[in-house]
């Protein structure tokens, strides 16, 4: 009878534990300037629908470099095309950084990574856009992105799907599709290639693009 | 005497309570202070379809942790404690486990050689290793939901009068 007691009175303290931590634990996410909005879908479901499953590939060691990094591409276009949008490869996206009409921002360039990444590097004249944040962000990327003929979005490359989302919200709020392109290779595949980059914060008009 | 001996032994058990609630803490800082990279990789389980119950678990979560970790280092609730994070730590280990089988089903590979971000707040590890250390903190949980590890507690059991005789030092609190 005492052990049932015990057992009584530890399921209880484990109750009694489980709701404090659970009001600790909303309040924490709630008062945290990081913290994510419950309500907010941040996944929308253009893109669930396209869920892929995991990668289906075979050891790295049985193909050749290339071969393995052609597949990846694939995958990754595949993934953008699926939420609706284009992709677009590494030797366009540097065509639109050194055309001309970059530096009249009819082309623009939008960074879908945080602000630490952003800060740490990015392709010059890219607008910041943190879709986790967007509030701020958005407000001064959007007009240029409503004005642009060509809009690239980019994060970090590979498995990174922030820069489609990012694209579908630029889309949702009022970005035409077709100027819409999604640079999958991403910052990794951009700074691995030597090509230009800034760092710190945004500072007005793209610089006039040179090789680093 | 008797006392003396009784807290050489309930020392390594407190020792153990430190440990595992320092680690929660940490590693429920860890993904705390980024929720969004731990809603990516909560995501990945494909564990829930609802945007609110991945919002919620990604963004409270942590600090969940982060509060039992913190109740285990301050020796508040133990028992209790322990029972919560064991509850969690088994369902945890088994959605890591499926998660691996279902990588190396994808990459063809030995199951040894999965290595993945879990979301357990350490980083990239080998599934064995991760699989191992979780089963040695489940194990630990249960031998402090045992009675154990009440040396240097604050308030070690929240009703009074049901605990257990102890085999190893007192409470700070207990008379």
């Amino acid at each position: 009878m005492p052990r049932r007691t015990s057992t009584a009175a530890i399921l209880l303290e484990a109750v009694l534990v489980m709701a404090a931590a659970a009001g600790f634990a909303f309040a924490a996410n709630q008062l945290s300037p990081r913290g994510l909005k419950l309500a907010r879908d941040y996944f929308p479901s253009t893109a669930s629908a396209t869920h892929l499953p995991p990668k289906v590939s075979p050891p790295a060691d049985t193909l050749p470099a290339s071969a393995h990094e052609n597949s990846e591409t694939a995958e990754i276009d595949q993934r953008i095309k699926g939420k609706g949008l284009q992709p677009i490869d590494r030797p366009e996206t540097e065509r639109l950084f050194h055309d001309p009409r970059y530096q009249q921002g009819l082309v623009v360039f939008v960074d879908a990574r945080d602000q630490d990444h952003y800060t740490e590097g990015h392709i010059p004249g890219a607008y910041p856009l943190d879709r986790y944040q967007p509030e701020k962000d958005l407000a001064v990327a959007l007009t240029p992105c409503l004005n642009a003929q060509q809009v690239v979005v980019y994060c970090t490359g590979g498995d990174c799907e922030d820069a489609e989302y990012t694209a579908l919200l630029l889309r949702d709020a009022g970005v035409s599709n077709q100027n819409l392109f999604v640079y999958g290779g991403g910052f990794n595949e951009w700074s691995a290639s030597h090509l230009p980059l800034d760092q710190g914060p945004r500072e007005g008009a793209p610089p006039p693009a040179k090789n680093q | 005497m008797n006392n003396l001996s009784g807290k050489a032994i309930d020392f390594p058990t407190v020792a153990g309570r430190w440990f595992l609630g320092a680690l929660f803490v940490y590693t429920g800082l860890e993904k705390g202070l980024d929720p969004v990279s731990f809603l990516k990789l909560v995501r990945q389980y494909d564990l829930v379809q609802s945007p609110f119950l991945l919002n919620s678990i990604a963004g409270t979560l942590p600090w969940f942790e982060v509060f039992c970790g913190a109740l285990l280092l301050a020796g508040i609730a133990v028992r209790g404690t322990a029972l919560t994070l064991a509850g969690m730590l088994i369902p945890f280990t088994a959605a890591v486990w499926h998660r691996a089988a279902v990588l190396q089903g994808a990459q063809a590979i030995p199951f040894c050689a999965v290595k993945f971000d879990c979301g357990c707040g350490t980083g990239e590890e080998f599934i064995c290793r991760k699989l191992l250390e979780n089963a040695g903190l489940i194990l630990l949980a249960l031998w402090l939901l045992a009675g154990r590890g009440r040396m240097l507690a604050l308030r070690y059991s929240l009703s009074a009068g049901t605990e257990p005789s102890s085999s190893g030092g007192r409470s700070a609190a207990t008379p």
